[in-house]
């Protein structure tokens, strides 16, 4: 049966019609969050199951191998961590839960078969399937207007950056003939020093640039990381932000290491680091900071893809699953100690070492890896971008992204600072642990640090991916 | 070099008891305070036996390096978890482990969040033993950065004068040098063309051109010289050293300073040394701008802890300039400076601290007569003091005696004046001896007790260790020697 292949895209679309289904019942959050959660843990095994098979489907439009399996299992997994947020959804008014986790899973859908498609429209329009899931999973948070206006920002955006999208992959099948990435990938490399080839890939990867908040795309983040609902961002900063490297290391790959195209993307590796880091220095609110964040850090992965060599896309592909880890980590706490769902500022941290010792540690492991500070898997994934980097000889590059890791840590001090040192106005309750959220706090601490202290086997297994993509 | 694989991986014990004891206080109650401190004592006691034990079984007729633990890491970089002793960094394990334990005496007295504050000194602990021991380039960075991080919660959550500021200050400083070395390492491991990270392999003559070598070591001597507080980079430190709580100042003071000096000898010597020919007389310029400077502005200061804190800019220095004269007897004075400034000024920290345990303030003019309030407080400071000016029968004596006998031949100049400047470094040290712990007695004082007898155990050590190594000054430098003769010999001239 080659359609066994497709396992998880067909689990994942089953999932979408469960939720269809559920959203037209009466109203039950707690059961949807059940359903949820057993679906997503189910999810993750069907997908790991089929990360060794291989394949081409629609005419070679659709390609599954262990690069594509690898980021669908990861993807399941953001899925499935993202749901274990929504044990308190509260964020989100109860009657929309069952379409929250609608929309969830279509998103999941889309990137899924987003990671796989090897051919220009098939790839445009997996894109857009999480694109407008994403459009209406920002809206979805009740209470005040900022969650309109973050999701207009979103909309107008995404879509302007839509259509740059689509100018380039017209202009790539000008210059080439073919919307296959195997084909183009082919004659690209003759073709790069035309104008209509080179701007074509360039305005391609601004679809991706814009989904991992690249500067200049990065406009949408702060507002949309602040006004959509904290498990909507969470799922916002993990699990797209590692389509759009999977997918950058695809496109990019294709230009064979031609080197204008990694002076462009130098160029946006610095300024997006720096101004990242520059501006993140001053925000108060904990959502807004990440956000910032997650700018610099959009700089950091580019190094790895910018370099052009295996290594460099095994790093940056690395670098994705760290950044998963520590993110959610981030937003494991944030979720716990904001109270009703609401925004979280960075002062609203004080105290936590003593509301709840662990979640206090998880913060300060989280925020030390996200500053790239060893034995974290943070730091592992930094080097590893650096040595790809270095490789090519880019020293200028690699020390001053280790002058913005120095800026950054400033800000990611404040935090631990907040948590472990600044004591709350008043008396605050202590902040129970259910106990699946202890054990997951548990395995996220462990995780951070054993896949720094012992990245060997996850960074074969980015290698091999890479191999299957290359 | 020739190693001697290890029958017993006693290096990784050290670092395992490091480990073991972070683990077990995490599964301790906060609130038995007495079993976290009991528990802090027996691991740092078995990580000082065996820092003990490793350097007392060290072959010395052999040479090279020996206990070695060789595990392939990550192979498509080269990546090795790769340790070894030889003479250069035994001393520096042993002084690790006699600052740990002394510090953890020092903090019986401890209120507060005990259990987070031994876990942090655990963390920081790890990350220097496993530093001084490591031969990976890429572990040597990881435990670099393991061993700083905990500064910042450490002084920030127990510290005093202006904690805040100070710990932000030293993070961010001693950060900024790390990444001056990430780029360094990496550019070393990738230009060599060898893949690897282990410093043995990159050691072969010929790894790098000379420009290379220069451009690197420059990159090392700025890094690490932030964190071995190299004149004009080592602002951070007075402000550290003086918002910190005591045993993190003995820590700091005493052993994280020597990261940055040992950076700077196993990375920047040993693998670049036409760069560090080639830099050698900035190095002593700014070594000695470092002692003068140090003494001058100590000689000002009103706060103990600030004297102390610019003494150690001082004694920082006398180690650059033993290791600026390019010879075997300066590499060999400034080795043993390391171990003898670790000691002593651990000493002057741990005293000091118990002063202001008690009286609750560390001026000058607030104090006097204490020597007569707290005879034996005072006496462990003033045997410091003493130390710290040079005088014989300390191991800094002997360390200082080789630097500065090396530098005059080198650098007739500079020597001499550095000399000179030590000489009023006696005067320093002796005013404030004066002032503080003779003269007119504060009445507010009086009543204070004196340190008791377990409370004194540290500094007992610490002056045991002082005056060991100083009538037995070979123990050391003959040890060191060993490391020092063919690593010069080998240098091709």
């Amino acid at each position: 049966m080659k359609w066994f292949i497709l396992g998880p895209e067909i689990y994942f679309l089953t999932v979408t019609l469960v939720f269809l289904i559920l959203s037209l019942t009466h109203l039950n959050g707690r059961r949807d969050f059940r359903a949820a959660l057993f679906l997503a843990a189910l999810g993750v095994a069907v997908t790991l199951a089929t990360v060794r098979l291989e394949g081409s489907l629609f005419h070679g439009a659709y390609r599954v191998d262990l690069y594509s399996q690898v980021f669908k299992g990861l993807l399941s997994l953001g899925f499935f961590l993202v749901v274990c947020l929504c044990s308190n959804l509260n964020g989100i008014d109860e009657w929309r839960h069952s379409e929250f986790y609608l929309f969830l899973a279509t998103c999941t859908l889309g990137m899924m078969l987003l990671v796989s498609s090897v051919e220009l429209l098939t790839l445009y329009v997996a894109l857009e399937l999480s694109s407008y899931s994403l459009y209406a999973l920002v809206p979805l948070r009740s209470g005040s207007g900022q969650q309109m206006e973050a999701a207009m920002k979103y909309f107008l955006s995404g879509i302007a950056t839509s259509a740059l999208m689509l100018f380039g992959l017209a202009s790539l099948f000008g210059a080439t003939q073919t919307t296959y990435v195997a084909e183009l990938a082919l004659k690209l490399p003759g073709l790069l020093n035309t104008p209509m080839a080179f701007v074509g890939l360039l305005l391609t990867l601004c679809g991706f640039f814009f989904k991992l908040a690249l500067f200049p795309f990065h406009v949408w983040a702060p507002s949309v990381y602040q006004g959509a609902a904290n498990q909507v961002t969470a799922f916002l900063a993990t699990a797209t932000k590692l389509t759009a490297i999977a997918m950058l290391a695809r496109l990019v790959s294709m230009s064979h290491g031609n080197t204008s195209m990694a002076h462009v993307l130098i160029a946006l590796a610095i300024i997006s680091m720096t101004y990242g880091n520059l501006v993140a220095l001053i925000q108060k609110d904990f959502k807004r900071l990440l956000a910032y964040s997650a700018t610099a850090h959009a700089g950091y992965s580019l190094m790895g893809i910018l370099s052009m060599n295996q290594t460099g896309y095994a790093a940056a592909v690395f670098y994705a699953v760290a950044y998963l880890a520590m993110t959610f980590t981030c937003f494991l706490v944030l979720v716990k100690v904001a109270p009703n769902g609401s925004n979280l500022g960075v002062v609203q941290l004080a105290g936590l070492h003593r509301r709840s010792p662990l979640l206090a540690m998880g913060l300060m492991v989280g925020v030390f890896s996200l500053g790239g500070i060893p034995p974290t898997i943070g730091f592992t994934a930094k080097f590893l971008v650096f040595n790809a980097a270095m490789e090519r000889g880019y020293f200028l590059l690699v020390l001053i992204a280790m002058i913005n890791v120095v800026v950054s840590l400033y800000y990611y001090v404040q935090v631990v600072k907040a948590a472990f040192l600044l004591e709350p106005d008043e008396q605050l309750p202590v902040i129970k642990l259910s106990a699946p959220a202890t054990i997951l706090m548990v395995i996220m601490i462990v995780v951070i640090v054993v896949g720094g202290i012992f990245p060997r086997y996850l960074f074969q297994l980015t290698q091999a991916a890479i191999e299957a993509l290359l | 070099m020739n190693m001697e694989l290890a029958s017993y991986p006693y290096l990784s014990a050290i670092l395992l008891s490091c480990v073991a004891g972070l683990l077990v206080i995490l599964f301790i109650p906060r609130e038995r305070e007495a079993l976290v401190k009991w528990v802090s004592l027996a691991f740092s006691g078995i990580a000082l036996v065996l820092s003990i034990y490793v350097y007392c079984a060290y072959d010395r007729t052999l040479g090279g390096l020996q206990f070695v633990e060789k595990i392939q890491w990550i192979e498509s970089l080269g990546i090795h978890y790769f340790n070894g002793a030889d003479g250069f960094n035994l001393p520096l394990i042993l002084l690790t482990g006699i600052v740990h334990f002394t510090g953890v005496l020092t903090m019986w007295e401890l209120r507060g969040r005990v259990k987070e504050f031994f876990a942090f000194a655990f963390v920081l602990v790890l990350g220097v033993f496993g530093f001084f021991m490591s031969m990976d380039l890429f572990f040597l960075f990881v435990w670099f950065d393991v061993s700083l991080f905990p500064m910042y919660p450490l002084i920030a959550i127990w510290g005093t004068t202006r904690k805040e500021y100070g710990a932000l200050k030293l993070f961010l400083h001693v950060l900024a040098g790390s990444a001056l070395v990430l780029p360094g390492i990496v550019y070393l491991s990738v230009v060599s063309g060898l893949r690897t990270f282990d410093i043995v392999a990159l050691m072969q003559p010929g790894a790098f051109t000379p420009g290379q070598q220069k451009f690197a070591f420059f990159l090392f001597y700025i890094g690490f010289g932030i964190l071995a507080g190299v004149w004009p980079l080592h602002t951070w430190s007075p402000v550290g050293h003086v918002a910190a709580p005591t045993s993190v100042s003995m820590l700091h003071a005493g052993v994280l300073m020597k990261v940055g000096a040992f950076g700077i000898l196993r990375v920047g010597i040993f693998l670049c040394p036409l760069g560090w020919e080639y830099w050698a007389p900035l190095m002593a310029i700014l070594a000695t701008i470092g002692i003068v400077y140090g003494i001058f502005v100590g000689l000002t200061q009103t706060d103990l802890k600030y004297v102390v804190a610019f003494s150690s800019v001082s004694h920082m220095g006398i180690v650059g300039l033993g290791l600026s004269t390019v010879t075997a007897e300066g590499l060999n004075g400034a080795v043993f400076q390391m171990f003898a400034h670790g000691t002593m000024t651990a000493l002057l920290f741990s005293s000091l601290g118990y002063i202001y345990d008690k009286t609750h303030t560390k001026l000058i003019p607030d104090l006097g007569g204490m020597s007569r309030v707290m005879p034996m407080a005072s006496g462990y400071f003033i045997v410091a003091a003493l130390a710290g000016m040079g005088v014989p029968g300390f191991a800094s004596f002997w360390a200082e005696v080789t630097v500065f006998i090396s530098a005059l031949k080198v650098y007739p100049v500079l020597g001499s004046l550095a000399i000179c400047a030590l000489v009023l470094s006696a005067l320093y040290m002796l005013r404030v001896v004066q002032r503080t712990f003779y003269g007119q007695r504060n009445e507010r004082y009086a009543q204070l007790p004196d340190v008791s007898f377990s409370l004194g155990l540290p500094r007992m050590i610490l002056v045991a260790v002082m005056v060991l190594f100083g009538l037995f000054p070979r123990l050391m430098l003959d040890l060191i020697q060993t490391a020092v003769i063919p690593f010069m010999g080998g240098l091709a001239r």
